[in-house]
């Protein structure tokens, strides 16, 4: 504080302009530290808030009225909560729920162990690891879109490369191909498995950053006592990792509950709507039925339950770290 | 953990014990992790008849087909030139307005500032699609369905947040009193700013307009319901041209090809300036 006053002081010092315009101007200008920081940010935050604020906003009024996109001119009118009612007594919206809470729930978990497991594996190894983690990272890097042609592609029934070699054994045991895009639950099993395949390597970088943090005393102390491996990681290393779990955990949630590209490419919500998320409900009701009123309402349901969700797994992990000192 | 080693070592030591299983184990997920990829790859190459047998085909020869098809038929060249004129427009874009944004975060402390910075992170957590029909309908109002211009403004806000988030950290690395030696010194404070603060923020500038850039150029959903023919970005039109009845898979293969291909020269082109800039704080805050 007492640095930027010096900073001000020493811009105020100029030589003084005429002219009501540069008053202006360098009154908002450095020499001013309580107005200078809020020019700066200006024009981020004026886009910020017609693209965060603007439609935020513009949902609520839009969720508030009856408006169907393919209809521009049919009347419109104030509806109240009437369509906040709509969709929580459609059916098809807590089957959606469903998906998307399980789907979220089952991928995080997977990714979060085998990530944590890849690093830990990655102890084990000297030679050539450098390579080795690149070869890891790759999924990462392509884009969502592609990872989901590529498997859909692998999937594909009849011609694709998994679909065949696992042919090859199941037929073998005397079941046909496996319907892996066809068959609703499978379906479902088979785009977890490509998240996870697809956000693993993300969870594998957070641990392996988490695990190069962590101090060495504790580790020492336990080799001192003779305590197992199994009980240093679950006494030590896993409680210290606790910040480094909790960002990647949160945000790998908060991404996968808004999976997208992976199920709209792979299966279109379908066999039927068994892989049918919130975003895609959202959508179809939104851009292909053109019911944007109910569609706004969705979108703001599912902001409300995102937002929920980040405070609840900040307040646990809290809670844990409390009661663990 | 294995027996073969007496001590305990922390995981923050440097590796140590070679475990064989621990190579396999790792060598096996490389596989499978690269395999798809580089077999979709190679089906690019292939002509349609080879890529469309039921069985895999290992050992082929490579033909340009598919490529020509797509650039040449499909006019994909004409959606690539739209890939790169929005994601390097936004990409300037919201690394010159967050920039300035993280500075004043980082070196004024002005009341509210840590409302300011939480709001603009805020921002980014809120799902695309969830914001998509309010877009569209803004989009629809103002006339910016289907242009250039449109995508670049939503993906310079977009990409904002994040910019912010990541420069906020970069700057707080840079002592103040070397800007104030410039401006004792005589200069203005821009340049200072200019002369002092921006050459040794280039590194993470540079690391945060790779991460822009990639995000841009693979952006899907609002490109899909944003635009039609005119505006169309590589990711739906990629999507067009390798999902439905009649598309033999040689053409997925070099549809994939044509959008990862850029990015991935690219990512080589920038690498080192991308760890030198990731080295720094991003990870910290």
């Amino acid at each position: 504080m007492t640095d930027s006053k010096a900073f001000a002081g020493m811009m105020v010092a100029q030589p003084a302009e005429r002219g009501k315009v540069r008053r202006l101007l360098s009154r908002l200008g450095p020499g001013n530290p309580a107005a200078f920081p809020w020019v700066l940010m200006a024009p981020t935050l004026i886009v910020l808030f017609a693209f965060g604020i603007y439609p935020f906003l513009n949902a609520l009024y839009i969720a508030g009225q009856n408006i169907i996109l393919s209809r521009p001119h049919a009347p419109r009118f104030f509806v109240g909560l009437y369509q906040y009612q709509s969709v929580i007594q459609d059916p098809e919206f807590w089957h959606a729920l469903g998906v998307t809470v399980w789907f979220t729930v089952q991928a995080v978990f997977l990714e979060f162990w085998l990530g944590l497991g890849l690093a830990l594996l990655f102890r084990r190894i000297t030679v050539g690891a450098g390579i080795l983690r690149t070869f890891i990272l790759i999924p990462m890097i392509l884009p969502p879109l592609v990872a989901a042609l590529i498997w859909r592609y692998m999937f594909y029934p009849g011609g694709g490369l998994v679909t065949y070699y696992a042919g090859w054994i199941t037929r073998a045991l005397g079941f046909g191909e496996i319907p892996f895009l066809s068959d609703p639950t499978v379906a479902f099993h088979t785009l977890v498995f490509v998240d996870v395949w697809e956000w693993t390597p993300f969870m594998f970088l957070m641990m392996t950053a988490g695990l190069a943090q962590l101090p060495r005393q504790p580790y020492e102390a336990a080799e001192i006592d003779g305590a197992s491996a199994w009980r240093i990681f679950w006494t030590i290393t896993l409680p210290l990792l606790k910040p480094a779990i909790l960002i990647a955990v949160v945000i790998r949630t908060m991404d996968a509950f808004r999976t997208y590209e992976l199920i709209v490419v792979m299966t279109r919500g379908g066999p039927g709507n068994a892989t049918t998320t919130l975003n895609v409900y959202l959508t179809k009701v939104g851009l292909e039925f053109f019911d944007a009123s109910k569609a706004a309402a969705i979108s703001l349901i599912m902001m409300m339950i995102i937002i929920v969700m980040s405070l609840i797994f900040i307040r646990a992990m809290r809670m844990r770290s409390q009661s663990a000192a | 953990m294995s027996q073969d080693h007496r001590h305990i070592v922390s995981p923050n030591a440097p590796a140590v014990q070679r475990n064989w299983w621990a190579y396999v184990l790792i060598l096996f997920v490389c596989v499978v992790n690269f395999l798809p990829y580089l077999y979709v790859v190679l089906t690019g190459f292939m002509d349609a008849a080879t890529s469309n047998k039921p069985e895999p085909q290992w050992i082929f020869t490579p033909t340009l087909e598919a490529f020509r098809f797509l650039l040449f038929e499909k006019d994909l060249l004409h959606n690539l030139k739209n890939s790169a004129i929005v994601s390097i427009t936004a990409t300037f874009l919201s690394v010159t307005l967050g920039m300035f944004a993280a500075y004043a975060i980082a070196r004024y402390d002005f009341i509210g500032r840590d409302d300011v910075s939480f709001w603009v992170l805020t921002n980014r957590m809120m799902p695309p699609v969830a914001v998509l029909i309010p877009i569209f309908v803004t989009f629809q109002t103002l006339r910016l369905l289907d242009t250039l211009t449109g995508l670049i403004i939503l993906y310079t806000a977009m990409q904002l947040p994040f910019v912010v988030w990541m420069l906020t950290g970069y700057f707080r690395d840079i002592p103040r009193r070397y800007e104030e030696s410039a401006m004792v010194d005589g200069d203005t404070w821009f340049q200072a700013f200019r002369k002092v603060t921006l050459p040794l923020m280039m590194p993470s500038l540079t690391a945060t307009a790779i991460f822009v850039m990639i995000l841009s150029w693979n952006e899907y959903v609002f490109a899909l319901f944003l635009t039609s023919a005119g505006a169309r970005t590589m990711p739906p039109a990629i999507v067009a041209y390798s999902i439905g009845a009649n598309i033999s898979w040689n053409v997925l293969g070099a549809a994939v090809i044509l959008i990862t291909a850029p990015l991935i020269i690219f990512v080589l082109i920038v690498q080192r300036q991308l760890i030198s800039g990731l080295s720094q704080g991003a990870l910290r805050k």
